[in-house]
């Protein structure tokens, strides 16, 4: 076994562990700390206390959701920063999680939609919309689609998406009810029932990724490289772009949106096991659910009695390390 | 748009010597070169922004004829005096200063990052006012005497942050606006999380000026506002005149002996500072700082910036605005904020796609 593969090997079992640790952090702590004695107890031996009811009736499905959206989260960014080349691709910083709260806003207001099931279609609609927008005006004029571009007319994608949705909710203060709960980007408070309704999307958006990881090397090395490999170029964006919208529309679905985790994770993914794609989606997929799970824990603590939005904690980590790509040389050349 | 001559210049065939396009205006001693078109553009603004400001007086919840508002605007007595005078007056001239306070500020930062696309809503400056300004009301703190020196703080720190960060052996534009993107989010999320946090009533409060309303805005938060303009007339003077030298190159400026960095600061502080109060006042109203000057800049076609252009187009934006933003939905109310961001947002988007950023 080549010392990069066992250095792999180790980077993922590692990633494991830390993932294992964060489920368990997430099933203990909280407003009511339950020692993890009573939380294996509860899970394995079914166990009729008042902390096993807490873990099996309220922890259990934040947990579960907090896994599917760092999972989807992480993925996306892998999807995203490879099929654009491009450090700073991001669900939230390219206003794609915006487009899917847009749809989601829509289906309550006008199409009485109110499961996650049904306005997950919504969300995917918004999420592709606003991916395709934004990349397309990034992408056009002089110099293609170069990072500030990029983030700039995510910014600009957010903030108009955030003014048409605040004209709806200001208008009809039935869906404004609906959707303030969910915009904050939360995990927690909701139903385990969403899990169960959305993972067949997930499910599929990943194995989606999972076909294109050899095709996202290719494209790594540029697109006439690419093509001269055999790759077909136009079908492997296509279709990367297709699973990112389908993994951030789930994960904006059930969670709302959520920002910085999708950027964070790849890098710190690549940084450690380099940049085969299918060792970083590996990894991505333990560390995503990892981060997320970490931040809803963290603010669940740092204000208890009352709870910070996993989404505001993610936003304040993610800035130093947005920072500190922004200063690489290689992030803008100067 | 004027520049100071000295009267000692050399000056043997001055009809020839005298840049296309200008014409000398002397008063005594003192000679000015003025652009003329520049001078025709401000006149115009300064009359689109007369009907404006008659306009937004006249419309609302009952008509009022513009002979009426013109009779109480100058003081004559006018059965309509309280609706047009008590009621819609210290919303306009809110308005009036916020606009105008935002478009100098965007000239003035966009033409410091030689960058149509800097502008304080990108740059992280308005959301630092506004996360201090939130933050300072769930800390119970609402008195209009005290919330703009909040923001204005808030404002500045957020620049300094951004401009500390951003440095690294030099200012790159690039840079700039990518931490300023970051710390924005991040920002909102603060402000979100004070939000969740305070008082269910001043939550509702800080909400709606977080959109950037001039719901319910009057004198009590055009004051700070028009008294910080006040205080910054000398320095917009000197802005203007200022303006020309960091239009040159690093190179040349260098060697015509302009120390580019002072000057720099100083705009820089200038629309920082401008942004800042506005936002205080009004919250942030999206955009503004970002077309004003854009607007104003293509209808002159000057070298540099029109600073008194860019004030008149961007109180016209925010009056426009908020005209449309009362009657739309009318009786529901948007915040201006909404409509500034509808239509600013697709105009940046426009000029990331054109891509004609002056480098």
């Amino acid at each position: 076994m080549s010392h990069a593969t066992r250095r792999r090997i180790g980077w993922t079992v590692v990633g494991t562990l830390l993932l294992f640790l964060a489920v368990l952090l997430s099933l203990a702590l909280g407003s009511r700390q339950i020692p993890p004695a009573q939380v294996f107890d509860a899970l394995l031996h079914g166990g009729t206390g008042d902390n096993a009811q807490v873990v099996r009736a309220l922890r259990v499905p934040r947990t579960v959701i907090g896994v599917m959206v760092g999972l989807a989260l992480a993925v996306a960014g892998v999807v995203m920063q490879g099929i654009t080349r491009n450090p700073i691709a991001e669900p939230g910083i390219l206003g794609v999680s915006q487009g899917a709260a847009l749809g989601v806003v829509c289906a309550i207001a006008f199409a009485g939609v109110h499961t996650p099931a049904g306005y997950v279609w919504f969300a995917f609609a918004g999420a592709g919309l606003a991916a395709v927008v934004a990349y397309a005006v990034a992408g056009s004029g002089r110099g293609g689609a170069s990072p500030v571009k990029l983030a700039l007319a995510g910014a600009a994608m957010n903030a108009f998406i955030a003014s048409v949705v605040s004209a709806i909710v200001t208008t009809d203060a039935r869906a404004l009810d609906e959707f303030r709960f969910w915009d904050v980007g939360s995990i927690g408070g909701r139903d385990g029932e969403v899990a169960a309704q959305t993972w067949p999307f997930l499910l599929v958006g990943l194995l989606l990724v999972a076909v294109l990881a050899r095709g996202l090397d290719a494209l790594a090395l540029g697109d006439d490289v690419a093509r001269g490999l055999g790759h077909p170029v136009a079908l492997l964006r296509g279709l990367g772009a297709l699973a990112a919208t389908v993994l951030t529309g789930v994960a904006v679905a059930v969670a709302g949106p959520i920002a910085f985790t999708g950027l964070a994770v790849p890098h710190i993914a690549r940084a450690l096991v380099g940049a085969d794609h299918r060792w970083v989606l590996a990894l991505s997929a333990l560390l995503g659910p990892a981060v997320i799970l970490v931040s809803d824990v963290l603010g669940r603590v740092v204000f208890a009695p009352s709870e910070v939005p996993v989404a505001v904690m993610t936003a304040l980590l993610g800035v130093p390390f947005l920072v500190a790509l922004v200063r690489r040389k290689a992030t803008v050349p100067a | 748009m004027t520049q100071p001559l000295e009267r000692t210049a050399p000056t043997p065939a001055p009809r020839r010597l005298r840049p296309s396009g200008y014409t000398v205006a002397r008063a005594g001693d003192v000679s000015f070169l003025l652009h003329r078109r520049a001078c025709a553009v401000a006149v115009l603004l300064a009359v689109v922004l007369a009907v404006t400001v008659v306009a937004s007086l006249c419309v609302g919840e009952s008509y009022v004829s513009p002979t009426e508002v013109v009779r109480v605007l100058l003081g004559q007595p006018s059965p309509d005096e309280l609706v047009v005078g008590t009621l819609r007056l210290p919303r306009l001239v809110t308005g009036l200063l916020v606009g105008a306070a935002f478009g100098v500020s965007g000239a003035l930062i966009q033409t410091v990052a030689r960058n149509s696309l800097a502008s304080p809503d990108v740059i992280g400056v308005t959301h630092g006012a506004g996360a201090a300004t939130v933050t300072a009301m769930t800390f119970g703190i609402t008195s209009y005497s005290v919330l703009p020196y909040v923001s204005v703080a808030g404002g500045l720190s957020a620049a300094v942050f951004v401009y500390v960060f951003a440095w690294r052996g030099g200012l790159h534009a690039t840079r700039f606006v990518l931490v300023g993107i970051g710390v924005s989010i991040a920002l909102g999320s603060l402000t979100r999380l004070f939000l969740t946090k305070g008082d269910y009533l001043v939550a509702q409060q800080a909400k709606v000026w977080l959109t950037g309303s001039l719901n319910g805005r009057g004198y009590d938060q055009a004051a700070p506002l028009a008294l910080v303009v006040a205080v910054l007339v000398p320095a917009l003077l000197w802005a203007a005149h200022a303006q020309r030298m960091v239009c040159l190159d690093d190179s040349t400026a260098t060697a015509l002996g302009v120390r580019l960095g002072p000057v720099r600061l100083g705009l820089t502080g200038l629309g920082v500072v401008l942004a800042s109060v506005a936002t205080g006042a009004a919250g942030p109203v999206d955009f503004v700082a970002l077309l004003a000057p854009q607007i104003a800049h293509r209808l002159t076609r000057t070298a540099q910036i029109p600073l008194l252009s860019s004030a008149l187009t961007g109180a016209s934006i925010v009056l426009v605005a908020d005209l449309l933003a009362r009657r739309l939905f009318s009786p529901v109310e948007l915040p201006v904020g909404v409509l500034t961001a509808a239509v600013g947002a697709p105009y940046l988007m426009w000029l990331i796609a054109r891509n004609r950023r002056r480098r």
